[in-house]
């Protein structure tokens, strides 16, 4: 009986991937992100706190522009916008493509997996941090608008700061909820239960299970780089809390390893597509 | 239409001398199998798809034919690489497919599933099916106006692909399985909703593949259409290997059956008018809330033959030509007994 070998074949090509391939993958997924109707609903409600700096500054005794600051850009952007973002985004790496029936065309064609799913998340972080980034350089913008700090300390230090610090945050979120689509298809009913439980409830709590958001990284760093006005209610002691270095380490370390789980699930799991017939 | 016959795959299949004493598992003499199955069993859940399948496909044309359900959507994706099987291994020119990037470089699939990024282009989404498959921009972009001018679609690549009509979008998922030259091309139901003449047309490419090297499994409920490309047939039914040879033989079983087809078309009336006057049309019923008309000959052949000059007369407009499922199950029910 012959011998099923598989060394009659010689592959004339080479092992492993091309960076062409995974160049044109990261610009479809950003042409991808770009094109929905989800980044519209999101530039709209990114625009919700400027609008509401607008309306408070508009009322007879407006407060100083440092408590809108600590409002709007270290509360309302971080808690909801920041947060629901990356979930949006991240949850959809993979079940977008799922639910286009799109994701064949990915998977037949000469791309690890591992490498296809970490190429769709870094498109992911570049597009939330870059959209997080905008609209907060828009509310500092519209915060400090005719005042003396706006064209010196602000747009030169704290908008460049307070990016940098966002998109820290949207490489743990992304990561995390990317990780998180990869275990369950609900994934967006499980990203907003972590948000409201942790980001939101336990955040708030001088406990340890806070420093398993990253909320609490991203409150330390904000005092250390940042130090708003009222940040007081955080409970943050810097005497105790980890330095501006390792919240970074932390934060880059943890989404890492979200990021492996969810290149490893991808490797592992089976997409069966269903057919229009049913077969 | 502007078809391009030139194409050619990357290389063809090699072709191995078997060892003293060895009988090469196609049953053809010194062939290496280009799809090798061996008790592959595949289970969603409960529920199977494939059943202990060992099967070896020779290089050539081979026609994947079984009823819904029978797993022909299953095997193709077991044998690109979509889906691990439960049990046993599944091999492509030698190769396990599963987890294995660089044989993408030798597989094209044509899905079954009518998805794109529809706000591209057609020559947009073959050229970025090419880049993915690793080549630099001219020469995908080379390769894209190719694979569309083989298919059929030069005149049309420029169009955003929501705008195409069923015809089109099935040529342009078979121009993204070309686009990178591929030595084994896996086409799932790839008739479904073309014309009778793009169907003739379609046949004709793939004809022209199968003589260029290329090796191409097709997958069909519909044995007329399997017919019109090649003489190898495998049956699947249920999940498990039915029959695999010579269609002639198939075909006698089938013809003992009236053969039903579904011709969609908005002036169905006046369509039935004209086929019901054809001796080798036994009936004509019409389904009016599909806007069709559902057409039982003994002799298939006879009436495929006559539709695409049918297609093609003023007035007719045949949107689409669909087998009825029912006849094939018959056969399968006689041949599982």
């Amino acid at each position: 009986m012959m011998k099923t070998s598989s060394a009659t074949i010689d592959l004339s090509h080479p092992r492993g991937f091309e960076i062409t391939a995974l160049a044109a993958l990261f610009v479809l997924t950003l042409r991808q992100h770009l094109r929905g109707r989800r980044l519209w609903v999101l530039m709209l409600l990114f625009l919700l706190p400027s609008l509401l700096v607008v309306l408070v500054r508009l009322t007879n005794r407006p407060p100083p522009p440092e408590h809108l600051e600590f409002a709007f850009v270290f509360n309302l952007i971080p808690h909801v916008l920041a947060t629901l973002t990356a979930l949006l985004y991240a949850a959809g790496i993979i079940q977008d493509e799922i639910e286009e029936q799109t994701l064949t065309y990915l998977l037949i064609r000469p791309l690890p997996r591992w490498a296809l799913y970490l190429t769709k998340l870094a498109v992911t972080i570049v597009v939330t941090s870059t959209i997080t980034a905008a609209f907060t350089a828009l509310a500092y913008i519209v915060i400090y608008w005719n005042t003396d700090k706006l064209w010196g300390e602000v747009l030169t230090e704290r908008v460049p700061k307070a990016a940098a610090l966002f998109a820290l945050a949207q490489v743990g979120y992304c990561s995390l909820f990317g990780a998180v689509s990869m275990l369950t298809r609900r994934s967006l009913i499980a990203g907003l239960a972590y948000i409201v439980a942790f980001e939101g409830i336990l955040a708030n709590f001088a406990s340890v299970v806070r420093q398993l958001t990253v909320m609490f990284y991203f409150r330390v760093l904000a005092v250390r780089w940042l130090n708003p006005a009222d940040s007081k209610g955080w409970s943050i002691d810097l005497d105790t809390a980890p330095s501006a270095l390792s919240c970074v380490e932390i934060l880059l370390v943890a989404s890492l390893a979200f990021a492996v789980i969810g290149a490893a699930l991808m490797v592992g799991r089976e997409f069966r597509v269903k057919t229009p017939e049913g077969s | 239409m502007d078809l391009d016959t030139s194409y050619k795959v990357a290389r063809p299949a090699e072709v191995t001398q078997p060892g003293p004493g060895e009988v090469t598992p196609t049953g053809l003499p010194g062939v290496t199998p280009i799809v090798a199955f061996e008790g592959v069993s595949k289970w969603y859940g409960n529920v199977i798809g494939l059943n202990k399948l060992t099967l070896r496909i020779a290089a050539g044309v081979t026609g994947l034919l079984g009823p819904n359900g029978a797993g022909k959507s299953t095997f193709l994706q077991l044998a690109t690489g979509q889906l691990n099987p439960s049990q046993g291994t599944v091999r492509v020119l030698g190769q396990p497919v599963w987890n294995n990037p660089p044989m993408m470089r030798q597989i094209g699939l044509c899905p079954e599933q009518d998805a794109f990024y529809e706000w591209m282009t057609g020559f947009d989404f073959v050229r970025t099916c090419a880049r993915l498959s690793g080549m630099n921009r001219p020469t995908a972009r080379a390769a894209a106006e190719k694979a569309l001018a083989t298919v059929g679609m030069t005149q049309n690549m420029n169009r955003a692909i929501s705008g195409y009509s069923k015809g089109m979008r099935q040529r342009t998922k078979l121009a993204q399985a070309l686009v990178h030259g591929p030595r084994v091309l896996f086409l799932d139901e790839p008739f479904t909703g073309t014309d009778p003449v793009g169907r003739h047309e379609m046949i004709e490419v793939i004809h022209g593949l199968g003589e260029r090297g290329c090796s191409v499994v097709v997958s069909s409920h519909v044995l007329h259409e399997v017919q019109a490309l090649t003489s190898n047939v495998v049956l699947l039914h249920r999940g498990r290997l039915v029959a695999e040879g010579n269609v002639r033989q198939i075909r006698d079983l089938i013809d003992g059956h009236p053969h039903r087809i579904v011709l969609v078309c908005d002036d169905y009336r006046g369509l039935a008018a004209k086929v019901v006057a054809w001796k080798d049309v036994e009936g004509v019923q019409m389904l009016n809330k599909q806007s069709a008309v559902l057409v039982e000959t003994r002799e298939p052949d006879v009436f495929y033959g006559r539709l695409p000059a049918l297609a093609t007369q003023g007035g007719a407009g045949i949107k689409e030509v669909y087998s009825d499922d029912d006849n094939l199950e018959a056969v399968f029910q006689y041949l599982v007994k």
